[in-house]
């Protein structure tokens, strides 16, 4: 589940809608070992399921008080190969003050991300260079590497437990100065291997961050993650997403993810109805 | 007097009875003290439902401020000050030490190693990064760091200095009343490092919990010091180590039994409260002082103790009733503040000296009645040579006080009109740093950050818009009548689905109800046609457009009204610095405008500033933003930081503040006010100021009205006020003359300044009476009042006066204040009563004593 956007497709496994359940489901044949393959596999669940996909995102951001905010937005992923480059492209109709302001990532897995924001009532188009991928997204308690994806090779990954429904994989980053954790863990479904929880560990050995999967469904054959809550257990702020009309292989063609398109995101593309 | 006679004798015949009932009293009340809630919050100073607290804390929860320890780096050696590779790899080690830190708010620590920069990264490009995520390895880059630090106005002057010299580590605590523990762990990390740096802590938090921490220790020193001295005093006064333990113990028994009955009632010993002890004490003292005096006078020539003790008692014990009476009600009469902690303090003050009262007129009597014969014959033996110069020289100080009448009522006058100037210069002031001397580590480094730094005060003025009536800024209207158009033209009909949607979102909080409306027509949009989704839609737009006029705190007016305001601020050089959602959005406006320092403004539309603050979320802090803004966009907080926690100073901005609002009114419906705790102290001193005066008017007339029932005479009453008006005028014209701040302790000692300052006089009035009513003879009067009275009074004088010194001794300023005044009460209402009122007894006399001897009584 990792993905927001990406709602997850999998090509494997064949899991029943709505409902971490995970015990409505028949024990898998053989159980994986190699944790190598399972974050791989993991990995390709979460974010490239089909050859390009689309949902209709809500982001109910609350704050300990109870406070909330709505963002709105659509989101297009094309993957220029399974595991490999992809791109997102972002285009917000709420609230309105920020309607049709557009993002763009180009995510590459072997260099840094090339982003673009198109902010509309400015008339401006800007690179936004960000120093790394650990920062919020729009406000919220998601993180731009929560929707696009850490790279398994940031990691070492240990199987620390294999449940009857999960494998769960503690990963430990190799440069530990560039990410505000020690460490995170987690659940991973072993039909589905979609993430079903993650928890981020600080320095003090404290959990202090949690992303779960609070439903998911069957969406043209692969599982999808259609809503999940990132929650800040310091602060007690936490944003749910919900993902609606999600579609996958559209067949959207790379003209729409690039900087020359964003003062005019294709009303075909963006259009979910 | 009868009840005082049988009250006596029975203490006289049952001496064991009277003693075990104390120890009890002591033991059963005394038990009751390891219960202690020890309360050293000054907040506390106002009622939980103060509106200036309420709104203090209502602004604290919707802006997620919190209360700050102030941790500074200094490095006054380095040419680049402290952006040089080792003395950033220390600040970054700190800063990593603090956060981890139990009770620290984390993810609201400020330090140039936690905060996001916002910068060029080449033409068109923006680039949001850590200032600092690691320590720069070489010169270059650590002056790198600082050039970008400088950049962003929300760090600059806040975060570091602007001579480069410093930064500032802000940390955000949970809990006000963890400050100290806190502080001490940040300097057990200190400790660990060595270098050219220079480390300080400070912040009003800190200040305020170590000096609760620092006054309880006091009590532990100081309170038993000036215990032990008054005992050597006494016992220089009357040789008999026997006799004198008796004042002692009726004193410990007092603070005893006071103390344990405040804490066994529930009440948590407030700052104020722990002073208890330091006040009771010379009031208990004062009365057995009166006692042992007289009797160590009489016992020589009645050589019968029990006789004695009653003739004493007889003389005795109207005057000490009445100057008990009156202490009390000075000190009850601080119930009438506005304070709780004060109010608690007088109550048990009150109660502490009525209990001290009834412990000298039983005690000190079966005390003296236990005693052996042979303790008591040494003090007849020592009393033959004791003090007899003091003797002599107080019987040649009554005649002079008589002849030289006049001289002595001109040299007042000149004092109390000098006084009066002294009085009319008094300045209001209070700061609890300053509570703690020069020296004080919390002192050297508030003065220290406050040269670097643009302010370790802090103070928050908010900026709020009123609240809408129905909150849906009136879109209703405007809805019904579109719904009521098409339902005609267009033949759609959505009013009654329309109000199932209004009436569900009614009942949401008001501040939502347009979220609530959205987001049901949001949802009706879905699931509607063609036809209907159009008209849903324009519904839409209706309350979007509502929606976005609700931000008033989103609009380019507001904001550059909050950025006028923040300017004046500056212009004024009143303020160090300031913080607001202004400054961050004009930062990142021209970040995206290629660090165009002309585009250094707020942008020109309200959409144009909500993607800005968008762009802003996108960083490592999104939420720093909501310290600033209210999320609903209908409040601001511009940080202040002052360099001064003075009520003064803070007053001054405030009244700033105020002129400018007035002269330039903000944005329809925004009203400004104030909260943090530098202006929370205004606050409170305030009420307390007034309070203090109420307090002391009152009592003034009380004592009065007692002088009056005691004397059944006008005069003798007046009389009896002198003493007490000369010397609060002089103690208040003096602090007024040198300068010294009128602050809480000050304000707290007029009580007592009226309590101890008119036993004096009630003493010589009574005893001045009696003894023109038995030798008819006012030369004789003055002579017998200055023998054992004016002895008796002389001691007490010296007693307490010299007793309380080591007050002053304490790194605690409102301890030497205590110091000072008790040695300056005694001082002048000595002299008063020893030199004026005889002398306007003389120039007086044929109207004091018309018609006497008989009198009253």
């Amino acid at each position: 589940m990792k993905s927001i956007v990406a709602l997850s497709i999998t090509t494997l496994g064949l899991s029943l809608l709505a409902l971490p359940s995970p015990l409505a489901r028949p024990l898998a044949a053989q159980d994986l070992t190699d944790v190598a393959e399972i974050v791989r596999r993991a990995n390709l669940a979460s974010y490239y399921a089909g050859a390009d996909g689309r949902a209709r995102v809500r982001m109910t951001i609350t704050d300990a008080r109870g406070r909330k905010r709505i963002r709105q937005f659509v989101i297009l992923r094309r993957d220029r190969s399974d595991g490999g480059d992809q791109d997102y492209a972002v285009l917000f109709s709420r609230p309105a003050d920020v309607r049709n302001t557009v993002f763009l990532v180009q995510k590459h897995v072997n260099k840094d991300d090339d982003r673009w924001l198109y902010l509309p009532a400015l008339d401006l188009v800007r690179r936004i260079a960000a120093g790394d991928r650990r920062t919020s997204f729009v406000g919220s308690h998601l993180l731009y590497e929560d929707i696009s994806g850490r790279t398994p090779d940031a990691d070492e990954h240990e199987l620390v437990e294999t449940t009857d429904t999960f494998y769960v994989v503690k990963n430990t980053p190799l440069d530990p100065g560039s990410v505000e954790f020690a460490s995170w863990t987690v659940w991973i479904d072993k039909t589905t291997f979609l993430a079903w929880k993650m928890e981020y560990v600080d320095d003090t050995g404290e959990v202090y961050r949690r992303i779960e999967a609070l439903e998911v469904a069957e969406v043209d054959g692969y599982p999808t993650v259609t809503r999940m809550q990132a929650s800040d257990l310091r602060s007690g702020g936490h944003t749910i997403a919900e993902f609606s009309n999600v579609q996958y292989d559209l067949g959207i063609p790379e003209s729409v993810f690039t900087e020359r398109t964003l003062r005019n995101p294709s009303r075909r593309w963006f259009s979910v109805n | 007097m009868k009840l005082a006679q049988r009250l006596v004798e029975f203490s006289i015949r049952r001496p064991k009875t009277v003693m075990a009932a104390v120890l009890v009293l002591a033991v059963a009340l005394g038990g009751q003290i390891p219960r202690i809630i020890i309360d050293t919050d000054p907040e506390n100073m106002l009622p939980a439902d103060q509106s200036a607290r309420v709104f203090h804390n209502r602004v604290k929860q919707d802006f997620t401020l919190y209360d700050m320890i102030v941790v500074g780096v200094v490095n006054e050696e380095d040419p680049d000050g402290v952006f040089n590779p080792t003395s950033l790899a220390r600040i970054h080690e700190l800063t990593r030490g603090i956060e981890r830190i139990d009770g620290v708010i984390r993810q609201d620590l400020l330090s140039i190693s936690t905060v996001d920069n916002v910068t060029q990264g080449g033409p068109g490009v923006v680039r949001f990064e850590w200032l600092m995520a690691t320590p720069p390895r070489d010169r270059a880059s650590a002056r790198a760091v600082r050039d970008a630090a400088e950049r962003i106005p929300t760090i600059a002057g806040t975060l570091l200095s602007e001579d480069g010299k410093a930064v500032a580590i802000y940390v955000p605590i949970e809990d006000k009343s963890e400050s100290y523990r806190i502080a001490g762990e940040i300097e057990d990390i200190i400790s660990g490092f060595d270098g050219e740096e220079q480390y300080f802590i400070t912040g009003l938090p800190v200040a305020e919990d170590t000096f609760g921490i620092e006054m309880f220790k006091q009590m532990g020193i100081v309170a038993p010091l000036a215990g032990l001295l008054v005992f050597l005093l006494m016992w220089f006064f009357f040789r008999s180590f026997a006799l004198v333990i008796a004042p002692m113990i009726v004193a410990m028994a007092t603070v005893i039994a006071t103390m344990g009955l405040m804490i066994g009632l529930g009440f948590p010993v407030h700052i104020m409260s722990s002073m208890i002890p330091i006040f009771l004490m010379p009031i208990a003292v004062v009365d057995s002082v009166h006692v042992l005096s007289e009797f160590a006078d009489l016992y020589p020539r009645i050589a019968d103790r029990e006789r004695t003790v009653k003739v004493v008692m007889a003389n005795l014990f109207t005057p000490m009733l009445y100057t008990s009476l009156t202490s009390a009600a000075g000190f009850a009469s601080l119930a009438l503040a506005p304070i709780p902690p004060v109010r608690v303090f007088g109550v048990f003050v009150a109660i502490g000296i009525i209990l001290a009262f009834i412990l000298t007129v039983t005690f000190i009597p079966a005390y003296i009645a236990c005693l052996s014969p042979e303790s008591i014959a040494k003090l007849q033996r020592e009393k033959e040579h004791d003090s007899p110069f003091l003797a002599r020289a107080l019987a040649r100080l009554g005649p002079r006080a008589v002849s030289g009448a006049k001289l002595t009522v001109v040299l007042t006058v000149i004092v109390v009109v000098i006084s009066a100037v002294g009085i009319a210069r008094i300045r209001i002031n209070d700061n609890p740093v300053r509570w703690f001397r020069e020296s004080h580590s919390i002192r050297v480094a508030d003065r220290v950050l406050n040269e670097h730094f643009g302010g370790t005060y802090n103070a928050f003025l908010v900026l709020e818009a009123a609240s809408d009536a129905d909150g849906d800024h009136g879109t209703a209207g405007e809805i019904d009548s579109l719904l009521e158009e098409a339902a005609t033209a267009r033949d759609v009909d959505l009013i009654a689905d329309w109000g199932e949607i209004h009436r569900e979102a009614v009942a949401a909080p008001l501040t939502e109800h347009l979220d609530a409306l959205v987001e049901s027509v949001f949802t009706k949009l879905d699931e509607a046609d063609d036809l209907e989704g159009e008209l849903w839609d324009e519904v839409l737009v209706v309350l979007e457009v509502a929606q976005s006029e609700a931000k008033i705190f989103q609009t380019p007016e507001a904001l550059n009204y909050v950025a006028g305001l923040q300017e004046e601020l500056i212009r004024s050089g009143l303020v160090g610095k300031s913080n607001s959602i202004a400054d961050i959005v004009k930062t990142v406006h021209r970040e995206l405008r290629d660090g165009d320092a002309r585009y250094f403004t707020v942008p020109e539309t309200s959409p144009a500033v909500a993607q800005t603050l968008l762009s802003y979320q996108s960083s490592h802090r999104p939420d720093d933003l909501w310290h600033f803004l209210r999320p609903d966009y209908r409040a601001v907080s511009i940080w202040l930081q002052l360099k001064s926690g003075d009520n003064q100073d803070m007053l001054r901005v405030i009244e700033h503040v105020a002129r400018y609002v007035e002269e330039n009114p903000p944005p329809d419906g925004v009203t400004a006010d104030w909260a943090g705790l530098t202006y929370l102290n205004v606050v409170w001193q305030n009420e307390m100021v007034n309070g203090m005066l109420k307090a002391l008017l009152g009592s003034f007339v009380i004592v009065f009205l007692m002088m009056l029932v005691l004397f059944r005479s006008v005069v003798f009453a007046l009389l009896a006020m002198l003493p007490l008006s000369v010397t609060i005028a002089f103690i208040y014209g003096l602090i007024g003359l040198v300068g010294k701040d009128y602050d809480m302790p000050i304000a707290v000692l007029s009580a007592l300044t009226l309590g101890l300052s008119v036993d004096f006089a009630i003493h010589f009035l009574q005893r001045a009476r009696a003894s023109y009513r038995e030798t008819g003879d006012w030369g004789r009067t003055v002579e017998e009042l200055f023998a054992e009275p004016a002895r008796a009074i002389t001691r007490n004088a010296i007693v307490v006066a010299v007793g309380f010194l080591p007050l002053l001794a304490s790194p605690l300023v409102p301890y030497n204040t205590v110091g000072f005044f008790l040695f300056a009460i005694m001082a002048v209402s000595w002299l008063v009563t020893l030199t004026l009122l005889p002398g306007v007894m003389e120039l007086l006399k044929h109207r004091l004593f018309a018609g006497s001897p008989g009198g009253a009584e």
